[in-house]
């Protein structure tokens, strides 16, 4: 599902060139369920961009879904990344103007479809993820939990065959954390989709398929 | 789209009422600048229905104390008629009310047909006014000599007061009543645009003064060929014949700029202010999203992420400030609409929707200006980068 070989990223400022991924070597199978640890700033932010092709890598190539990832236009990532991948990020990213419903039709607002299908297809993301009681509150008014919810129903409302979560239980308290962490492995599990999810958490990580553990931007696991 | 921005700016307007305010002024105060534009305008474009070059007009006082009985003024203005029409320079002479062309002067009068009564400018002439005036006849004739002979005196109307009496009929041989009795109709002169190129055309009213009785001003039309001499010659001529009067000489074409000047001066005042306003305003509405896009640059990544192009993003902060001026308008529309509604100022009701479309065209522009570039700053925001600061 996703192929990248020997990526590297590095960073320039006009002072600094941080070297944030040296040759990373990965592939994850369709349906699987990845895990990525390792200590802060060591690249697990960068690594899951360059999968969900937010950023570009300085060296190395990228495929996704079967179509190489380098060269495409800005019109041709945008419907990538709307069509085939889900976010899910630490501190939620949710627009603080927008009620749950709109926040999770988002995506759904960059494909062609029509009022009723994105209120339809939110309204059933909602549902998933416990939230059908919550559809006119603005994120403010939600919990953590809640909000991460929310988050994942945008993740998944868009039927993605690939999430991205980045430490998405990272904010969260353990029950709160481990409510989010069923939810993807239900995902996982009943729907086949193909997640990665960078964590802090030896628990969380445990319940995965497999882990990858990142030091300095080196793969050591 | 649009509804999902509408609902975002609609969820966020007590962060924009500011804005929005901002946005209702000028939209009022660029209503009120086109109103007087496009009044001025209209004015402007229809003729001023006589000539002013080569014109001048005499303006003559008698000094206290010089008092005569009313025969004596009557030969004294027939001198000066006969005296002026024998310099060779002059075409014609025509003793006029003080508010003729391009005075300051005016004088009203209520007219009354069928029991329907009208305000009009109320002009007294003699039978030489049309040819020195050159003014057009729309129907029937100028009075002259003979019309006195009738029982009612003879009255000239003008086709703005043609039209609200006899908007289907013709006016010549109708009778009106009119100040000291009934007047029958000789013709109706195309209007006279006699405060100047931007005044509105009112109704008028000509009334025949029996040849050289005291009038206090003259117009003389004279031979574009004339010498540079033949102002102190003419003054010399009015004061030979006009012993104890104080004289003026003036160019109408001169009076005519001085006229014109009175509504310009204000114009142009107000077109400073108003631009200096607009500018503000457009600083005001730039500096506004060029904040508001660096405090979105989350929610910018984060769409970014959920398949937006860039374009597409430069494309929503130019729509939602579209957006937010359209509440601006309905609501600064509500407040102009009310000067047509309420038929405010006596204007027609064509120039103040005029005066709103332009308006709205105006402030549309002015906002996609202002929107332009910072939409186009974050169109190139990269999302990794918005997502990873906050
Ligand atoms: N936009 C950036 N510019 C410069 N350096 C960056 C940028 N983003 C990340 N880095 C650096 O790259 C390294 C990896 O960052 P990141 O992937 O966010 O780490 P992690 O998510 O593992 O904590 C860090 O040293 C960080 O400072
Ligand atoms: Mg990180």
């Amino acid at each position: 599902m996703i192929h990248l070989q020997n990526i590297e990223k590095v960073y320039r400022t006009d002072t600094v060139e941080t070297q944030a991924l040296s040759s990373i070597n990965l592939n994850v199978a369709k349906g699987e369920f990845l895990s990525i640890m390792g200590p802060s700033g060591c690249g697990k932010s960068t690594l899951l961009n360059i999968m969900g092709l937010l950023d570009e890598p300085t060296r190395g190539s990228i495929r996704i879904a079967d179509s190489t990832a380098d060269k495409l236009s800005d019109k041709q990532l945008a419907h990538f990344r709307n069509r085939t991948i889900g976010f899910i990020f630490q501190s939620y990213h949710l627009i603080n103007d927008l009620r749950v419903l709109d926040n999770v039709e988002l995506p759904l607002l960059y494909r062609k479809s029509t009022a009723k299908e994105r209120k339809q297809l939110a309204l059933e993301a909602l549902e998933k993820v416990g939230l059908s009681n919550r559809t006119k509150h603005f994120p403010t008014q939600l919990s953590g939990g809640q909000k991460q919810r929310v988050a994942i129903a945008r993740a998944i409302v868009g039927q993605p065959e690939i999430i991205l979560a980045d430490e998405p239980t990272g904010n969260l308290d353990s029950a709160m954390g481990s409510d989010v962490m069923d939810i993807l492995i239900r995902l996982n599990k009943d729907e086949g989709t193909t997640i990665v999810m960078v964590t802090h958490d030896e628990n969380m990580a445990r319940k995965t398929h497999r882990l990858v553990r990142l030091f300095d931007g080196s793969q050591v696991q | 789209m649009l509804k999902h921005l509408f609902t975002l700016i609609w969820n966020k307007k007590k962060q924009h009422a500011l804005l929005i305010l901002e946005m209702i002024v000028s939209f009022l105060v660029l209503f009120a600048v086109f109103t007087l534009i496009v009044y001025y305008y209209t004015n402007y474009r229809r003729p001023m229905g006589f000539r002013y070059d080569n014109v001048l007009s005499v303006s003559y006082s008698s000094q206290p104390g010089s008092g005569s009985n009313r025969d004596s003024i009557y030969n004294v203005f027939q001198t000066l008629r006969r005296s002026v029409k024998s310099m060779p320079e002059v075409i014609e002479m025509s003793y006029v009310s003080s508010n003729s062309p391009f005075s300051m002067n005016t004088s009203n009068n209520g007219v009354s047909y069928k029991g329907v009564s009208e305000m009009t400018n109320y002009y007294t002439t003699d039978d030489h006014f049309p040819e020195v005036m050159e003014v057009k006849m729309v129907e029937g004739r100028w009075f002259n000599a003979n019309d006195a002979l009738g029982k009612e005196q003879p009255l000239v109307i003008n086709d703005v007061l043609k039209e609200k009496f006899f908007p289907n009929e013709s006016a010549v041989g109708k009778t009106l009543e009119f100040g000291d009795g009934m007047h029958r109709i000789t013709g109706v002169v195309q209007t006279l645009k006699d405060k100047g190129d931007y005044a509105p055309l009112k109704p008028g009213t000509y009334k025949r003064v029996r040849d050289s009785s005291f009038m206090g001003r003259v117009l003389v039309s004279y031979n574009p060929a004339a010498d540079a001499g033949f102002e102190s010659r003419l003054f010399i001529t009015f004061s030979g014949v006009l012993k104890n009067y104080t004289i003026e000489i003036e160019r109408l074409a001169e009076k005519r700029v001085i006229m014109n000047n009175t509504t310009l001066v204000p114009m142009i005042a107000l077109l400073v202010v108003g631009g200096f306003l607009i500018v503000n305003v457009a600083l005001g509405i730039f500096g506004v999203l060029w904040y508001n896009v660096s405090r979105r640059r989350a929610e910018i990544g984060l769409r970014r992420a959920m398949g937006a192009t860039g374009g597409g993003i430069a494309g929503q902060i130019v729509s939602e400030t579209l957006v937010l001026s359209t509440f601006a308008l309905i609501i600064g529309i509500f407040f102009a609409a009310q000067f047509p509604l309420l038929n405010l100022f006596d204007m027609p009701s064509g120039v103040y929707i005029a005066a709103i479309l332009l308006s709205v065209l105006f402030i549309y522009v002015l906002v996609i200006i202002c929107a332009f570039y910072p939409g186009r700053q974050a169109a190139q925001i990269y999302p990794a980068v918005a997502l990873h600061e906050d």
